[in-house]
């Protein structure tokens, strides 16, 4: 089992396989110790302290969705296309070609007319005054 | 709107009616698809103002990013939670989907809402699923301590807030969102004015949080389960942010003066939260304290109340919260395979899980805001504008700026370099599901570098 596992890299094989170089040996801790010096390697395939077997005994290719091997390939691929293909990709695809976000673009070009345009005709390209002075209703000298 | 809502709804009869062996993935699946209709809310072709407008719901470019955000939440809340649910009895995974589910139901409707009330209601609401989800099934026994600072720190922040509400609805008639920005404004000269201002905010400051009404959050974070704290983290922080930027414009004359103490605060405590950050030992504590952190500098954008300081703490929400909840994915991954959250006992990754280290490597760099992520773009339009304010403030966030590169880094070199401990001699290696859960936070945060303009909301 240990070939198969050493598919997943050097590195995994090398701490099943090689002893820690600092193996404390010393009597066996009393059941008030801690497991920080370990005086026992666990065999392979166990956890310490759950009996958890890894999922990776049964299905070898297991994607961390389920137990069922079946299930575990289709949620998958379900989770990768919908995931990546279609929320990223056309999703991202649709964001991109949003129209004109804000107006800003529009913003643009339209300055850009409006410029051109009063430039033509001669007149300033922005009126001096922000309010229209006409519409301006100012109390006379007599009123307080 | 509805195009979103009605089938988040009905995603609850469909988790209580799928068979048990297809649960996870169908639920997937469809909180996908519902994530990928709410990508029309991106679209906004007015320069200000409502879309998809309903009587009672709209969005502007202020919440359509936070509904997306949101909506993209779900799928990878699904993604994170169904390891550690696998042996749990069926109704309780479905019970624990459907309390997800209604998180985002919530969520919805309080970006979304027109209406002061309506999002008060929901702001409340969203409290009841998270409380569940923390005391439930937290891990450790503090959950239930965690629980009720929680509860009760937000509470005791937002009942002010009703009676805030309630007034204004009697001096101005209305709380619709979409006029009150036209009222007159308020002449707000006496001392109970002063205590309506705060009464406005607090509920949004305890939430975002702000610095000294912060205890709450390293408690909730690190107490919840996965789930629990990506939602905390990405999205239910934000709520106080985006409350406060719909709120400030009611209490606009007010605000130059009484927002100076509390952008003190929330500068102070981008320091303080950073330094404490550089002193944890529980790697979950270590990111629910960096998102204190940046959440401080949100405050202090949105409390300025100029066009950048906005466009920065819209931008630095939707970074951080893809940011914060891939860490804390990346964090859970460690946790599944070591059941502890100690940092010197579950180190030197590196050597085991490299694949998750390069995931671990762009996390921390986007969480110290490295160009060109949006995360450096809203900190940046914050300082700037803090900076336009006071110069003085330089001092703070430039060393915040620091303090935060400092963390992010300890913790990439505390938990990925360095020896293997000598105690780890089996770990899994990383599963397909997590590396498509990590990918889907930070691929979505890459692509926002390309069209940042659909996290600018209306002030920029």
């Amino acid at each position: 089992m240990l070939t198969r596992l050493s598919r997943f890299g050097p590195a995994f094989q090398q701490l099943l396989s090689n002893p820690p170089a600092r193996f404390v040996s010393q009597s066996k801790p009393s059941s008030g110790a801690g497991s920080t010096a370990v005086t026992e390697l666990h065999p392979a395939g166990q956890t310490a302290g759950h009996g958890e077997v890894s999922q990776y005994v049964k299905n070898p290719d297991y994607h961390g969705f389920s137990s069922d091997p079946v299930v575990d390939e289709w949620n998958m691929r379900v989770g990768f296309f919908f995931g990546i293909s279609v929320a990223l990709v056309i999703g991202g695809t649709f964001i991109h070609y949003l129209p004109d976000h804000g107006m800003r673009q529009w913003a643009r070009r339209e300055a850009e007319r409006l410029i051109e345009q009063r430039e033509k005709e001669g007149l300033p390209l922005i009126e001096e005054n922000y309010f229209d002075p006409n519409k301006i209703v100012l109390p006379t000298a007599g009123e307080a | 709107m509805l195009m979103v809502l009605t089938p988040t709804l009905m995603l609850v009869p469909t988790i209580w009616a799928t068979p048990a062996k297809w649960l996870w993935p169908s639920a997937l699946l469809h909180s996908l698809l519902i994530a990928l209709a709410s990508f029309t809310w991106f679209k906004n072709t007015a320069e200000t103002g409502w879309a998809f407008l309903t009587p009672h719901m709209a969005t502007d470019p202020l919440s359509s990013p936070l509904l997306v955000l949101t909506c993209w939440l779900l799928p990878l809340m699904i993604l994170a939670s169904q390891n550690h649910l696998s042996s749990e009895p069926l109704n309780r995974q479905r019970m624990y989907i459907t309390l997800l589910t209604s998180l985002q139901i919530f969520l919805i409707m309080a970006f979304g809402a027109t209406e002061m009330i309506m999002f008060y209601v929901m702001f409340e609401a969203t409290l009841i699923p998270t409380l569940f989800l923390i005391t439930r099934w937290g891990n450790q026994a503090e959950r239930l301590n965690a629980g009720t600072y929680f509860l009760f720190y937000t509470l005791a922040g937002s009942l002010p807030l009703l009676v805030a509400l309630l007034i204004l609805q009697n001096n101005t008639g209305t709380l619709s969102l979409l006029t009150l920005p036209f009222s007159n404004p308020l002449l707000l000269l006496t001392c109970s004015d002063k205590m309506w201002w705060a009464g406005c905010l607090l509920a949004f400051l305890v939430k975002m949080p702000l610095y000294g009404v912060h205890l709450w959050l390293p408690k909730a974070h690190v107490e919840a389960p996965i789930a629990g704290s990506m939602i905390l983290a990405a999205v239910l922080l934000k709520l106080g942010g985006y409350g406060m930027m719909r709120m400030l414009i009611m209490l606009e004359s007010l605000t130059n003066e009484l927002s100076y103490p509390f952008i003190i605060f929330a500068l102070w405590g981008v320091i303080m939260t950073g330094s404490i950050c550089l002193r944890q030992t529980d790697l979950k504590s270590l990111i629910a304290y960096s998102s204190v952190s940046h959440m401080g500098l949100v405050v202090g954008g949105i409390l300025i109340q100029t066009p950048w300081g906005f466009t920065g703490a819209l931008i630095l929400m939707i970074a951080h919260g893809l940011t914060s909840s891939a860490l804390f994915c990346l964090a859970n991954t460690n946790y599944e395979r070591t059941h502890t959250r100690t940092m010197v006992l579950a180190r030197g990754l590196q050597m085991a899980l490299p694949l998750m280290t390069a995931w671990w490597f762009i996390a921390a760099l986007a969480n110290l805001a490295l160009p060109p992520l949006p995360n450096l773009m809203g900190e940046l339009m914050i300082i700037s504008s803090l900076l336009n304010w006071s110069w003085w403030t330089l001092a703070l966030t430039g060393a915040g700026t620091l303090i935060t590169a400092a963390y992010s880094l300890y913790m990439f070199i505390m938990t990925q370099r360095g020896p293997l401990p000598m105690h780890m001699i089996t770990l899994d290696p990383s599963h397909s599901r997590e590396h498509l859960l990590i990918a889907l936070h930070l691929l979505p945060l890459i692509l926002l570098i390309l069209k940042p303009e659909l996290v600018w909301g209306w002030a920029a």
